[in-house]
């Protein structure tokens, strides 16, 4: 009699002690922390311009997306924000979507970042943010005249 | 039982699109300047707010509804649903159907939703001169078909780019009347 409830209460003891295991590890402090590779990815989606009118770059922007075959989603002119996405033409099967934020620097300059999504998976290749950017400044500059 | 081996690469073909990559894509192409002329015109007028709201108006004339519109961009987007139908493409069903004799029933167009998103952009520093750019595309759902002993059901989808310059006149000639000034091109 005595043998069976001893068995039980080792077995209650190993099982309290393996249910231990089923805890939740501590958060880390650096869990929200910047990564390398996001500062990485940040530095090569953002470009500052030499542009004084935010209304200005925005509606670069605009034109910009436009000529490159994208049809824009979403503009907002406070938040300086722009949504575009065009088709991986000839496919009409994939589609890149690219989010684009124009804040104001200093008084002379301008921070634009650009975003791009290549279905649901972000694009971090920076030939593809160079040629965006490539795009934009031929735009920015074509207005001034 | 050939044919079903027929359509089974045939089907198998339409695996193959073609890929183009991302960086590609945000590069001008040789058509760009094309699509650009056949989207574009140019206003003389310092007045872009009439120009939107006019333009606005003629896509509710055109059977658009606006969906999105911010001012100070000078950016509207406008929808409208419609019958894709078409004779030509319920002849071509039909002649399938006799040339596979009875084996092949094409899925034809049935529903489609037309979008335009226009911007107006100031071209000068003075803005007298207002630039109008305007673009057009389609979703079109297809309805129900039969290859062999497949049934295809209906509500296949794909998108198309509409690239046909009339569509773009025709916007533009209305918007000219209702502003009346000329449209200039590029």
């Amino acid at each position: 009699m005595t043998d069976k409830r001893c068995v039980w209460g080792c077995l209650l003891i190993v099982g309290s002690l393996l249910l231990y295991g089923c805890s939740t590890p501590p958060t880390p402090q650096d869990l929200l922390a910047p990564t390398d590779a996001q500062l990485k990815i940040r530095s090569i989606q953002t470009r500052t311009f030499d542009v004084k009118d935010r209304n200005v770059a925005i509606r670069g922007v605009i034109a910009s997306l436009q000529d490159l075959g994208f049809i824009i989603e979403r503009a907002n002119e406070s938040l300086g924000l722009v949504t575009a996405a065009r088709f991986a033409e000839p496919n009409y099967y994939d589609v890149i979507s690219v989010t684009v934020t124009v804040r104001q620097d200093t008084k002379e300059r301008l921070t634009i970042r650009a975003n791009a999504i290549y279905n649901n998976k972000p694009i971090d290749d920076p030939k593809v943010y160079q040629n965006f950017f490539a795009s934009l400044e031929r735009s920015l500059f074509l207005t001034k005249e | 039982m050939r044919m079903g081996v027929c359509l089974a690469l045939l089907t198998l073909l339409t695996g193959c699109v073609t890929h183009t990559e991302p960086a590609e894509l945000f590069q001008l192409t040789a058509e760009s300047p094309k699509h650009r002329a056949m989207q574009t015109r140019f206003f003389e007028t310092p007045n872009e707010k009439e120009l939107l709201s006019a333009s606005a108006a003629v896509l509710q004339d055109l059977g658009f509804q606006v969906e999105e519109s911010v001012r100070e961009v000078g950016f509207l987007r406008a929808t409208k649903e419609r019958s894709a139908r078409e004779y030509g493409q319920y002849i071509q069903q039909a002649l399938y159907l006799v040339l596979s004799l009875g084996k092949l029933l094409n899925p034809v167009d049935l529903h489609q939703k037309i979008a335009a998103g226009l911007v107006t952009r100031p071209l000068n520093q003075e803005a007298t001169r207002q630039e109008v750019r305007i673009v057009f595309y389609r979703v079109i759902w297809k309805g129900d078909g039969q290859a062999d002993q497949q049934y295809i059901p209906p509500g296949q989808q794909h998108m198309e780019m509409i690239r046909d310059p009339d569509i773009y006149q025709q916007f533009f000639a209305k918007l000219s009347k209702a502003v009346f000034l000329e449209a200039h091109t590029l």
